[in-house]
């Protein structure tokens, strides 16, 4: 087994608060459909920052992205939050197979005085284009999971974070042999005031 | 004055006066003398002129009138010399004016003029002193500045000389660590290489141990299968009696039916014939003969069973020493890994002995978290290097900026001790311009004093003139000093200029050296986040928190609750249904219950005996497998021996090999492979045999015919038996 297991390292979200958890939720449909945890007919294609995006229309799914970008998003505006790593393990034998880690790169004068800085969306297309193809470009290298998986989401914040009703401490679910380490090197840039959707 | 003199004389006299007699009328500013009084006897002269002119009164004014003229001719002159005086007075006032003046208008001129160059040359002077006086205070200035941005570099020097002896320890604490994990590196690879050789030993002494004992189950095996096939031979021959007895049994039932008919027919018949009697009782001793047989044929047939209990015995004991053999190798698995496990604690146990601080493995968790904590501070330690690298980067490029504005400064104040040169050249070019100029003005002094000494105003000028010059001179001297004092304090900064850069050299080789350190820590830091990568985190300041109401939970939840509302509702069903039926029969709800009681010991019943036809099948089966085994050998002259296995790559493969009941030698097998659906011939050493290899050549290969080959192989090896 250990072969199949990996580490998938390190796809760094830069931005504000609102982008990266916004983001983090593209991010984390992708590889949900890419890595097949879900079956392929519960997604749909949505046209998204001029990118054809996967989204699922799994209602449970869906609610739990939600609930989890909306923690996110508020750990990110505190700045508290340190990492986000998306863990895929066997159902069968809770053996953790796959590990996403999302480096997060909050910027502080964002976070201080509450205010996004203005890009263009060009530009912002750009980063998260080349973002999303190296996460299919790192999904090419994976060995194939061929048995039924489940994935969690993991929360690295800092120690004083008081920690919220629907969650608890974890242990950090790491790869007992880890075989291959990509680095995935990205960043994704600042909100824009209001997305178009193209 | 009158002279009274004698005529003669006054004769004598008179030419010249009457040359030049003014008249006495004329003019004369001298006493008048009336000559018709007497002469007044206060009057001398005629008195002492009697002696000589005692003449009358007409001499005597002949002698007045030659006098008179004398006289006014005398005036005249005198007139005439004094307007001569007056005039030659004058031309010699306005001579004598107009020298003075001249000379003293050149005097006051040249005075003027040096007045004036003194005071240019006190301007000069007074430019000159006000230039050094600035320059002494820029110097000063830019000597304060120096002295400051030296002292802020000795301060940077100290903080960067703090900064390094820090690393050193710092560098010197890892390193000792670093020993120190040496130590416990070599302690733990002798320590391994001690668990190897003991672990060789026990493999080596476990490899004989086992080898003995695969060879007394070996011969265990051998004696079973010996006492196997005895048996088998012996439930043969008891097979066959208990067929022969089988055939009696049959016949003996089928007599005793025929006899009871008769014995029916007769008892109807009893009264009719006596002998019949007779004939019943023989009937009934070989009844009872049959009976006897048959008690044995039973007796027989138990025996029958019994062997084949017995054998079913003896495959249950086959399968149980399998069993135990299979265990004895786990046991010896099970050996290893128990003495495994011992020289482990042993050799854990050694460890703990020889961790310091540690008795024994209670104060382990301690120790771990004591190292966990010394992990952790390290870890701190490392932040806090990265942030002191920050510092040092920081202090470097400020050490860097320093540098190049110091070397900046340093070409701007030798720029300026250039241009102080420069001016202090110049300076020297207008002392010396000066002096030629003080040596000149002295010169002119000297000329003026020389041709002028008695005029004491020019004197006191001059004195003044030459007093201001000394002045000047020591003005000059004075200036000279300072330019002597600017050279020095040049020379001075000079030397420092020298010291900064040397300062500034050495700054340059710490500067690659914390570069080096830097390379160095950047390394580590990519060790560290390559940790970070495998998802490693310090538990000081970060921890990991997941949803608790996770998807899969969630999931799990909705298919267990369908699976269990599917099942309400079929139980829903049944229970309607057999509400129904309860509605429909009052009290069959009893019966229902005693009908299920009562199907299920029928159930049980059945699969009892369905168990025991299962037996049956499976000894009819093997009897009969058996027995075509038989036939074929005997019908094709082959002994067969088939075996299953797996390919390393999961495909099954049966194995079968033929021996020729007409073999001379165990060796003569041919080995055949099948494999979903062809059958190929394997080599071995008597296919190899240029005979036999050139029949499979032909048939096998050739015309493709493995019967063939084996009928041929067993005619050839029948021939050649009969005939040796």
């Amino acid at each position: 087994m250990a072969s199949k297991t990996a580490t998938k390292d390190i796809i760094t979200l830069r931005g504000s608060a609102a982008i990266v958890s916004e983001f983090f939720g593209y991010s984390a449909n992708s590889i949900l459909y890419n890595r097949g945890v879900y079956p392929e007919e519960s997604f749909v294609k949505v046209k998204k920052y001029g990118l054809p995006m996967l989204l699922t229309q799994d209602e449970g799914l869906k609610s739990f992205i939600a609930n989890l970008t909306a923690q996110l998003s508020e750990w990110l505006e505190s700045g508290k939050l340190q990492r986000v790593v998306l863990v895929i393990m066997s159902k069968a034998t809770s053996e953790v197979l796959e590990r996403w880690n999302f480096s997060i790169e909050t910027d502080s004068e964002v976070v201080e005085k509450g205010m996004s800085r203005e890009k263009s969306d060009k530009e912002i297309m750009r980063e998260i284009q080349a973002i999303m193809r190296q996460i299919a470009s790192s999904i090419t290298y994976l060995p194939c999971l061929d048995e039924p998986c489940v994935f969690d989401v993991l929360a690295y914040t800092d120690k004083d974070v008081a920690v919220p009703f629907t969650w608890i401490e974890s242990d950090p679910k790491l790869i007992t042999n880890p075989e291959i380490i990509h680095k995935v090197d990205t960043l994704v840039s600042y909100k824009n005031d209001e997305w178009d959707e193209q | 004055m009158i002279v009274r003199t004698p005529p003669t004389k006054k004769l004598r006299a008179a030419p010249p006066e009457t040359e030049t007699p003014p008249p006495a009328p004329a003019t004369g500013p001298g006493p008048l003398v009336i000559f018709e009084d007497d002469p007044p006897p206060s009057l001398p002269p005629p008195g002492s002129s009697s002696d000589h002119l005692l003449c009358t009164y007409q001499c005597r004014q002949m002698v007045k009138s030659d006098f008179i003229d004398a006289l006014s001719n005398a005036e005249k002159q005198a007139s005439d010399y004094q307007s001569k005086l007056a005039a030659l007075n004058e031309k010699f006032c306005k001579v004598v004016t107009c020298a003075a003046e001249s000379e003293k208008n050149k005097y006051l001129d040249q005075f003027l003029y040096a007045e004036q160059e003194l005071a240019a040359a006190k301007a000069r002077e007074q430019d000159l002193q006000e230039q050094l006086l600035k320059e002494v205070h820029d110097s000063d200035e830019r000597l304060t500045k120096q002295l400051q941005s030296n002292s802020k570099l000795e301060v940077k020097l100290q903080n960067e000389m703090n900064l390094r002896m820090r690393a050193e320890t710092s560098t010197g604490l890892a390193e000792e660590k670093a020993s120190v994990i040496e130590g416990k590196l070599r302690h733990l690879s002798d320590s391994i290489e001690k668990e190897k050789k003991s672990l060789n030993n026990n493999l080596a002494q476990l490899k004989g141990e086992s080898k003995l004992t695969v060879s007394r189950i070996t011969a265990d095996r051998e004696r079973m299968e010996c006492r196997a096939h005895n048996a088998e031979k012996e439930t043969e021959l008891l097979k066959k009696q208990l067929d022969d007895i089988k055939k009696q049994l049959s016949e003996c039932v089928q007599q005793k039916s025929e006899v009871e008919k008769k014995l029916s027919n007769l008892t109807f018949q009893e009264v009719e014939s006596t002998e019949n009697n007779i004939l019943v009782k023989h009937l009934q001793e070989e009844l009872r003969n049959f009976d006897a047989e048959v008690r044995e044929a039973r007796k027989l047939k138990s025996a029958h069973e019994n062997v084949e209990l017995l054998k079913e015995k003896l495959l249950e004991e086959k399968s149980r020493r399998e069993r135990v053999e299979a265990e004895l190798s786990k046991l010896q698995e099970l050996q290893l890994s128990m003495k495994k496990l011992e020289d482990e604690l042993k050799s854990w146990k050694l460890i703990i002995k020889d961790i310091p601080g540690v008795s024994c493995s209670e104060d382990l968790p301690v120790k771990f978290a004591s190292l966990q904590k010394e992990v952790i501070d390290s870890m701190m330690k490392v932040s806090e290097a990265n942030a002191h690298l920050k510092q040092l980067e920081v202090a470097l490029d400020a050490a860097k900026i320093d540098k190049q504005n110091a070397e900046i400064e340093a070409t701007l104040a030798k720029e300026k001790g250039d241009v102080s040169k420069s001016e202090v050249k110049r300076i020297e070019l207008m002392l010396s311009m000066v002096t030629e100029e003080r040596d000149k003005l002295r010169n002119v002094l000297n000329g003026l004093k020389s041709a002028k000494n008695d005029e004491a105003a020019s004197h006191t000028f001059l004195q003044e003139v030459e007093s201001s010059l000394a002045k000047k001179e020591g003005y000059i001297k004075e200036l000279e000093c300072g330019v002597c004092e600017q050279k020095e304090v040049n020379s001075r900064q000079r030397e420092e200029i020298k010291l900064l850069n040397e300062r500034l050299n050495n700054e340059a080789r710490r500067i690659k050296s914390l570069e080096r350190e830097s390379d160095r820590l950047h390394s580590e830091i990519a060790l560290l986040e390559s940790k970070i990568g495998h998802g490693n985190f310090s538990a000081a300041n970060t921890k990991v928190l997941r949803m608790v109401n996770t998807l899969t939970v969630d999931n799990e939840a909705k298919q267990t609750i369908e699976a269990l509302q599917t099942e309400l509702q079929k139980t829903k069903e049944k229970l309607q249904a057999v509400e129904e039926l309860k509605s429909q029969s009052g009290d069959a709800g009893k019966l229902v219950d005693s009908y299920i009681s009562g199907k299920i010991v029928q159930l049980k019943e059945q699969i009892a005996t369905l168990e025991k036809r299962e037996e049956r099948y499976k000894t009819v089966f093997a009897d009969r497998i058996s027995v075509f085994r038989r036939e074929c050998c005997e019908l094709f002259g082959y002994k067969i021996v088939m075996d299953e296995h797996q390919r390393p790559n999961g495909i099954p493969v049966t194995h079968f090999t033929l021996q020729s009941i007409y073999a001379q030698s165990d060796d003569e097998k041919l080995e055949f492979e099948y494999e979903s659906g062809s059958t190929n011939i394997l080599a071995n050493d008597y296919t190899s045999q240029s005979e036999i290899s050139h029949q499979v050549e032909i048939f096998i290969r050739k015309l493709n015919s493995i019967p063939a080959f084996t009928a041929n192989l067993t005619v050839e090896s029948f021939n050649r038996r009969t005939l040796t």
